[in-house]
């Protein structure tokens, strides 16, 4: 839900002017590049999966601490999968049969996150640039965060005896209620975990991945859209052209809406701040 | 002995010493021996009483210093309030989005700092560091705009103090950044410390009418009151255009009308008007190719149609879209096809892209570079051209709003691969280029000591780009031309050279990219760039 009203929020943001960055050659090298737009959207999709499965752009400006993001982003996206296969299989398949890839795929992505985790958390701690304006928040964000991966491990290992059919069968219980006791008088190495993990799960929407989209590709790299005459862009530039001008500079008149101030010359400004 | 870093809260420590002094031995070293001992000459006594410039010692806006409390109060209630508008969808809908973006994606990584010229440069000023200026930002947004900041900034170790003395101190912050954006194109996260920089520039004219001399009052201004920033009137634009004739007449022996207020041109070419000024070879170049390529051109000589400048897009959005407005109407009235802007950076980037989301109905109006024009007359042979002519070395420069904030990275290195044989590029290049150091207004700046810092500090990367280029061929009596199609980085490189000797040390000189198409150009017999 948080992060349906997060997307709603920057969906509903005012139209801005543009402000992008290039990588490389745009269609400005052609003439009347004005009213072309850069790439299709199979080339804005590529991208976008190159840089989530791959953090392209650590890689390429800060390879020392790319190793650790990467292993503990790699981590992270096999953990999410198979927490989705986990639910999936309790739910669909017999749990009394199953290998031991299921076991190995979660302690590998625990594994790497950790390892990913730690690094950076060490980093974090060491690196005089990585700590300068670090928010002492974060640092307990990351002790927890390995705890949670701690918690993980012991449940599935100790608790469970690395024993797939209980863990599935734990899960399944869970989730379609059929075992009320358990629900009631939990277990404290799952029950822990399961909380610990809805808390992350709360803190996704506001995590640095879930905006990429909103900040990264869409104003810096991808907002070369032009305006073309009776399109739904200049549309909105006409409503935004008619809302008032607030700031309060001497050559600003206040209170005028934008069409009218920016139509106007002022020739206040003599002496200004002076 | 080791010199102790600024921190964060150094900003609001109220005192008359500066956070930061750069010294001689902090700059890195450029690839020749230079009287840098002191690099920036303090201001003097008086100055020092009468103005801000507890940053750095600097001063590039000359904030005078407020006369009692009451006065420093209101001054802090203003920037409150800009900075509440600056949040607001509402009062900053041109920006409000990629900054709240830029505020909030910032993970602190500090990928950004090696990515910045004048943080490099300075031997890695805590100040100058790219996150510096925002992460006050942020902080004071944090502790004075949000519920419960106080004690939250208390808690979370971020706490601040919103004094006067932070309050100028940020205020000369925003001006020690070119906002060339190198910073945001490293930013694996797409945080634009850049945009930051001209969020809080904004800030302060926009609410606080608080700005550069040279930027505003005798910058957008002058240019909404007298039709240019440099303040040419129509009738001096006269008899510019009668003396670019006698030039024409000179270098190639043949007089030629040249178009104004042509009604129903192809095209409107927009120079800066300072390149009628001071570097008149590089309109007198353009002429000249155009007429020899038959093109349906023109310039215009209404007020605002010989100015492509918009100094507003680096501070003020109002200024900014009065000035586009302006520059689009003498189009739209001239009846051209389109307008193509000549060798200035600025005024590609904000004519062609930036305008173009103030631009409704007939102000929509076709914009574009002057580049794929160049190019295709070049590479598709429509000009006579002799590249043996320009059997010299010549390395380019990229002017950052081209390239990086454009994307025209090619069709200017197809040119000069074509006619330059001897053509080298500088490292980095291309969208990875350095700013020449007088981007974002630095290069119309000279107030006070900012000439000082802008040589040798944000220009000194620069500088040593052009003579690592030129390594090879350092040898004054080698000729050599740092090619720089942007009037705002040719006025940065002449201050650079002029300052270190450069032409007459390594025989280098500076000028745009038309003078060497010219220079090869077979019909002309005389060479067209003199090195003297």
């Amino acid at each position: 839900m948080a992060s349906i009203i997060k997307l709603l929020q920057y969906a509903k943001a005012p139209l801005h002017l543009r402000w992008e960055l290039y990588q490389g050659s745009s269609v400005y090298e052609f003439p009347d590049g004005w009213n072309k737009s850069n790439l299709t959207l199979w080339q804005k999709f590529k991208s976008v999966i190159i840089d989530v499965a791959f953090l392209r752009e650590y890689y390429h400006r800060n390879r020392r601490l790319w190793i650790f993001l990467y292993l503990f982003h790699v981590g992270l996206y096999l953990l999410i999968l198979w927490h989705a296969w986990l639910f999936l299989r309790a739910l669909t398949l017999p749990i009394e049969s199953t290998s031991i890839w299921g076991l190995l795929w979660g302690h590998i992505a625990t594994a790497l996150t950790f390892i990913g985790g730690t690094g950076i958390l060490i980093k974090r701690i060491v690196n005089e640039d990585l700590k300068v304006y670090y928010p002492s928040i974060h640092y307990v964000k990351w002790i927890f965060l390995l705890l949670t991966l701690i918690g993980a491990f012991y449940a599935v290992h100790i608790h469970f005896n690395a024993h797939m059919p209980a863990l599935l069968k734990y899960v399944k219980e869970q989730v379609t209620f059929q075992n009320l006791e358990h629900k009631l008088h939990p277990a404290a190495a799952p029950a822990s975990h399961v909380l610990f993990a809805s808390i992350w799960l709360i803190y996704f929407p506001f995590s640095h991945i879930m905006k990429l989209y909103f900040r990264y590709y869409h104003h810096l790299r991808w907002d070369d859209v032009p305006n073309v005459r009776g399109s739904s862009i200049e549309k909105r530039v006409k409503e935004l052209l008619d809302q008032p001008v607030t700031w309060s500079a001497p050559h600003i008149q206040p209170g005028k809406r934008w069409r009218e101030v920016v139509s106007e010359i002022s020739h206040h400004g003599e002496g200004q701040g002076q | 002995m080791k010199k102790e870093r600024a921190r964060i809260n150094d900003i609001s420590r109220k005192t008359e010493e500066p956070l930061s002094n750069v010294l001689a031995q902090d700059l890195i070293p450029l690839p020749f021996t230079c009287d840098d001992a002191i690099p920036i000459k303090p201001l003097t006594e008086e100055q020092k009483n009468r103005i801000e410039s507890s940053l750095d010692g600097i001063s590039a806006l000359g904030i005078p210093k407020p006369k009692n409390k009451e006065k420093e109060k209101k001054l802090i209630e203003s920037f409150l309030q800009g900075l509440k508008k600056l949040l607001s969808q509402k009062d900053n809908w041109t920006f409000w989005q990629p900054l709240i973006q830029s505020l909030e994606s910032c993970v602190r990584c500090q990928t950004c700092n090696d990515a910045c010229p004048i943080y490099v440069s300075t031997g890695k000023q805590e100040i100058y560091r790219p996150t510096y200026r925002g992460e006050i930002l942020r902080r004071i947004i944090n502790k004075y705009l949000k519920k419960g900041g106080k004690s939250l900034a208390k808690l979370k170790g971020e706490d601040i103090e919103l004094n006067w003395t932070t309050v100028a101190r940020l205020a000369e912050l925003a001006y020690r950044c070119t906002m060339c954006r190198r910073c945001a194109q490293w930013c694996p996260l797409g945080s634009d410390n850049g945009l930051i920089t001209r969020e809080i520039r904004k800030l302060f004219s926009q609410e606080m009418g608080i700005a550069p001399k040279e930027i505003h009052e005798s910058g957008t201004v002058q240019h909404l009151k007298l039709g240019a920033s440099t303040g040419i009137t129509p009738k001096a634009f006269e008899n510019i255009v009668q003396f670019m004739e006698d030039e024409i007449e000179d270098k190639t022996g043949k007089r030629t009308k040249i178009p104004v207020d042509k009604e129903g041109a192809d095209i409107l070419l927009l120079h800066n008007s300072g390149e009628y000024l001071t570097w008149i070879e590089n309109p007198v170049a353009f002429a000249i190719i155009f007429e020899a390529a038959g093109l349906s051109w023109t310039l215009s000589s209404e007020l605002y149609g010989y100015e492509a400048t918009n100094y507003g897009v680096w501070y003020d959005d109002i200024q900014f879209a009065r000035i586009a407005l302006k520059q689009i109407e003498v189009a739209r009235k001239l009846k051209v096809k389109k307008i193509a802007a000549g060798e200035g950076g600025d005024a590609h980037k904000e004519l062609v892209v930036i305008a173009d989301r103030i631009l409704i109905d007939e102000m929509n109006f076709p914009r574009e570079s002057f580049l794929p024009l160049l190019a295709d007359l070049v590479y598709n042979e429509k000009l006579k051209l002799d590249p043996s002519k320009n059997n010299f070395p010549v390395t380019l420069h990229d002017p950052c709003n081209v390239v990086r904030l454009m994307g025209i990275v090619e069709p200017q290195r197809r040119i000069l691969k074509k006619i330059c044989p001897q053509f080298k590029e500088m490292e980095p290049h291309g969208v990875e280029n350095y700013c020449c150091g007088g981007g974002s207004g630095f290069a119309i700046m000279s107030q006070m000591n900012f000439p000082d810092w802008k040589i040798h500090i944000s220009g000194r990367m620069k500088l040593k780009q052009i003579l690592d280029a030129f390594q090879d061929v350092l040898d004054p009596s080698i000729k050599k031309y740092v090619c720089a199609p942007c009037s705002n980085c040719k006025g940065q490189i002449r201050d650079l050279f002029r300052h270190y000797n450069i032409g007459e040390k390594y025989g280098i000189r500076y000028g745009g990219l038309v003078e060497l198409v010219v220079n090869a150009m077979v019909d002309i017999e005389k060479p067209f760039i003199e090195w003297e």
